[in-house]
């Protein structure tokens, strides 16, 4: 019982730890590496910047697809999901795309790869900032 | 960089761009000493490249 009860009642600076691991994952999943700024890991930051952006630009110059949410079926659903993990750079992508995706050519299936790369890398950087956030790992 | 033409690569440098910047994120996500990022660096690189020739040779039989 008095372990139950020592469980439920956490310290609020526990609490408070975790309201702002939290925000730093979600800063780093907006802006890629703006979650490893706030905790002042600049090396990290600005390796994730760069990384997820070259990647976008690239795949968006190679033109990749760049999904959107009305897609038709569960893999069109992924790459939506893949994409969006880019955070701020998903817009990027769509604005840079004017003249849509070609899969036609080995290129813009590459660019498609480096597109869903680039989110699944940043939700990657997120949670290992938001993971740093708690004192679990650095 | 022309977005309206497409930027084109081939298949060899697009997997070699692909696997320094993922290398290069890995390495520095991965490892905190500026010395164990630049082997980690290599040694990913070099394993990305080698899985990635090594499944192009095994594929090749059953191209064509």
């Amino acid at each position: 019982m008095a372990d139950e009860t020592a469980a439920l009642a956490a310290p609020p600076q526990d609490s408070r730890r975790e309201t702002i691991a939290f925000v730093i994952g979600v800063a780093g999943w907006l802006v890629p590496g703006l979650g490893h700024v706030l905790m002042k890991m600049w090396g990290r930051a600005v390796a994730c910047f760069l990384t997820v952006g070259i990647l976008v630009i690239l795949g968006t110059a190679m033109r990749g697809n760049v999904f959107s949410s009305s897609g038709s079926d569960a893999f069109d659903s992924l790459g939506y999901l893949a994409d969006l993990g880019t955070g701020a750079f998903y817009f990027v992508a769509r604005s840079l795309e004017t003249k849509g995706p070609d899969v036609s050519h080995a290129g813009g299936d590459y660019g498609t790869r480096f597109l869903a790369t680039a989110g699944v890398l940043n939700l990657l950087a997120a949670l290992h900032a938001y993971e740093a956030a708690r004192g679990r790992k650095a | 960089m022309n977005f309206g033409m497409g930027f084109k690569l081939s298949h060899l440098q697009s997997m070699l761009l692909f696997a320094l910047l993922i290398s290069i994120a890995f390495g520095f996500l991965s490892r905190r000493r500026p010395i164990d990022r630049a082997k980690y660096i290599v040694w990913s690189l070099f394993l990305f490249l080698l899985i990635g020739v090594g499944i192009g040779w095994a594929m090749y039989p059953f191209s064509r």
